[in-house]
């Protein structure tokens, strides 16, 4: 049925009203000579209206004669009308046939370029080796080889350890799977010592290799050596029974140094502070939640306000804008920008704490600041909070916290061994 | 008994006998009723009648008749009409009753 119609579309159908004394016997009658009618429906009670193919009309026009009728032609539709229309407003017909033909046209380019599942590798970078395979935005699609832009990633980049390159439609999506580089250690076999990174009082020692060179209750300071890498052993002299010639000392103990990576633990108790203020009574600003926005196109140096406000509503506010301009092409600037400019209500609202609230937020700050310095797995041992007085009465609240931790300060630090190894 | 009931009596009995359908020998209408919506109906001989109200199809021997509202004659070919519309009743009419 639906072939039928679509048929006669092509074809082209007319809707006729017949008007006449014996409308059944004109159905019969082009019903019996092979006429095909369709959607039959009385108007009044001499008027039919009949649909019916355009090549079967001349034919109908017998029968209308032959039963006394006559018909008018109320509806054309179907492609031969169409054809016939378009055939009067040519440059719209051309105009659609241009558009098509662009957009096919544009539609076999690469225009955009996305860059999926990389974790450390940037966008650019990826984007930069790929176009170096000839993966660029503007790039015909028939041009490009998928297979070899994955085939360079891979090559290029050597964490990259399998990537694939998508084409739908005018995007292009790389699909980059990055290889999990074991984080080696870099000074791996060195010798090295491991030195104090901050500050404080040696709590204990635990050697694994190397040499002690600070005991528990030592002060040290950042950068001193902790545990050495340099072994020295003393060289036992081969005993003789000789005795020695007369004035002359025993020889000077000598010493060979070895040299290893310093490994183990230091721990130590680390002093942090920090500090914070607060007013007793102060002056906040709060976006509202209202806010208002205009768009606008700006053509050069023109601005034309498309919708919404030219200047601020608000008294107090915020203006956040984003600007959309055209891509430029060679050294083509287009100077025609689209700005979306958010105007967000701020309010202005003064707050008294109190000294007693004043002095919570302030000490809220201090600890805020100090917990940022502590590093992870460090042993809080103790907290304590301070007032700052500087002497004079004053619309402020100031507080000093002090934590004190135990942690591992010990960082491991290369050197050259200068000596020869003796192992 | 006129020749002619006699004709149709053997045409009904060979049918029967070769299992031929009945439609084909006996020249009889083949309606198909889906819901009150539509009527086909093949093996027409025209229409006698069309208001949309009413429809009156001349079959074989006799008419069809069909009520009902907005009755529309979808399409009519040589052998095929079909009707749609708010179907109310469809009878069998002997050649010349009046409905």
């Amino acid at each position: 049925m639906v072939l039928l119609r679509l048929f006669s579309f092509l074809l082209g159908h007319v809707s006729l009203v017949v008007r006449g004394e014996f409308l059944e016997k004109f159905v019969n009658m082009a019903a019996s000579r092979g006429i095909y009618l369709w959607d039959i429906t009385r108007l009044s009670n001499d008027r039919v209206r009949v649909r019916v193919r355009i090549s079967d009309v001349r034919p109908l026009r017998h029968i209308a004669r032959a039963t006394k009728s006559c018909f008018k032609i109320v509806e054309r539709r179907g492609m031969p009308f169409m054809i016939n229309r378009m055939k009067k407003r040519k440059l719209l017909a051309i105009g659609g046939v241009f558009f098509l033909v662009t957009l096919y046209f544009l539609s076999s380019f690469v225009w955009f370029i996305n860059v999926t599942g990389n974790d450390k590798l940037s966008d650019a970078e990826i984007k930069k080796i790929a176009a170096e395979a000839g993966l660029r935005p503007g790039v015909a699609k028939w041009d490009l080889d998928a297979k070899q832009v994955e085939r360079n990633l891979r090559e290029k980049i050597p964490s990259v350890a399998w990537a694939g390159v998508y084409v739908k439609g005018t995007r292009v999506t790389i699909e980059i799977a990055e290889r999990k580089l074991m984080q080696e250690d870099p000074h791996k076999g060195e010798a090295a010592h491991i030195v104090a990174g901050k500050a404080g009082l040696i709590k204990e020692v635990l050697v694994l290799n190397g040499q002690a060179m600070v005991k528990e209750g030592d002060t040290v300071l950042p950068g001193s050596i902790l545990i050495s890498g340099e072994i020295k052993e003393e060289m036992i002299p081969e005993e003789t029974n000789q005795p020695l010639p007369r004035g002359q000392e025993p020889p000077e103990p000598q010493t060979v140094s070895r040299f290893v990576q310093a490994k183990g633990i230091v721990r130590a108790r680390v002093w942090y502070e920090g500090y914070g203020e607060c007013r007793i009574s102060e002056t906040l600003e709060k976006l509202s939640g209202q806010q208002k926005t205009s768009v606008r196109i700006k053509f050069g140096t023109k601005e034309i306000i498309i919708s919404g406000p030219g200047e601020s509503p608000y008294r107090y506010y915020e203006e956040k804008q984003t600007v959309k301009s055209l891509p430029r092409w060679r050294n083509i600037v287009i100077p025609v920008e689209l700005r979306t400019v958010h105007y967000l209500e701020k309010i202005k609202e003064r707050v008294h704490y109190g000294r007693e609230g004043a002095k919570r937020i302030a000490e809220q700050k201090a600890m805020e600041e100090v917990n940022a310095k502590l590093p992870e797995g460090a042993k809080v041992i103790e907290r304590r909070l301070e007032q700052v007085n500087i002497g004079r009465e004053e619309e402020l609240v100031r507080m000093k916290a002090f934590v004190e931790t135990v942690e591992d300060i010990g960082i491991m630090k290369p050197f050259k061994a200068t000596e020869e190894d003796n192992d | 008994m006129s020749l002619r009931d006699l004709q149709k009596k053997f045409k009904k009995q060979f049918s029967d006998f070769f299992e031929i359908p009945n439609d084909v020998m006996l020249d009889l209408p083949k309606i198909v009723l889906v819901g009150n919506l539509q009527v086909f109906i093949e093996n027409h001989r025209g229409i006698v009648e069309y208001t949309t109200e009413k429809i009156r199809v001349k079959v074989g021997e006799g008419e069809v008749g069909i009520t009902g509202d907005r009755l529309v004659l979808r399409n009519i070919k040589t052998d095929e009409i079909c009707v749609e519309g708010q179907i109310k009743s469809l009878c069998f009419l002997a050649p010349g009753e009046v409905w």
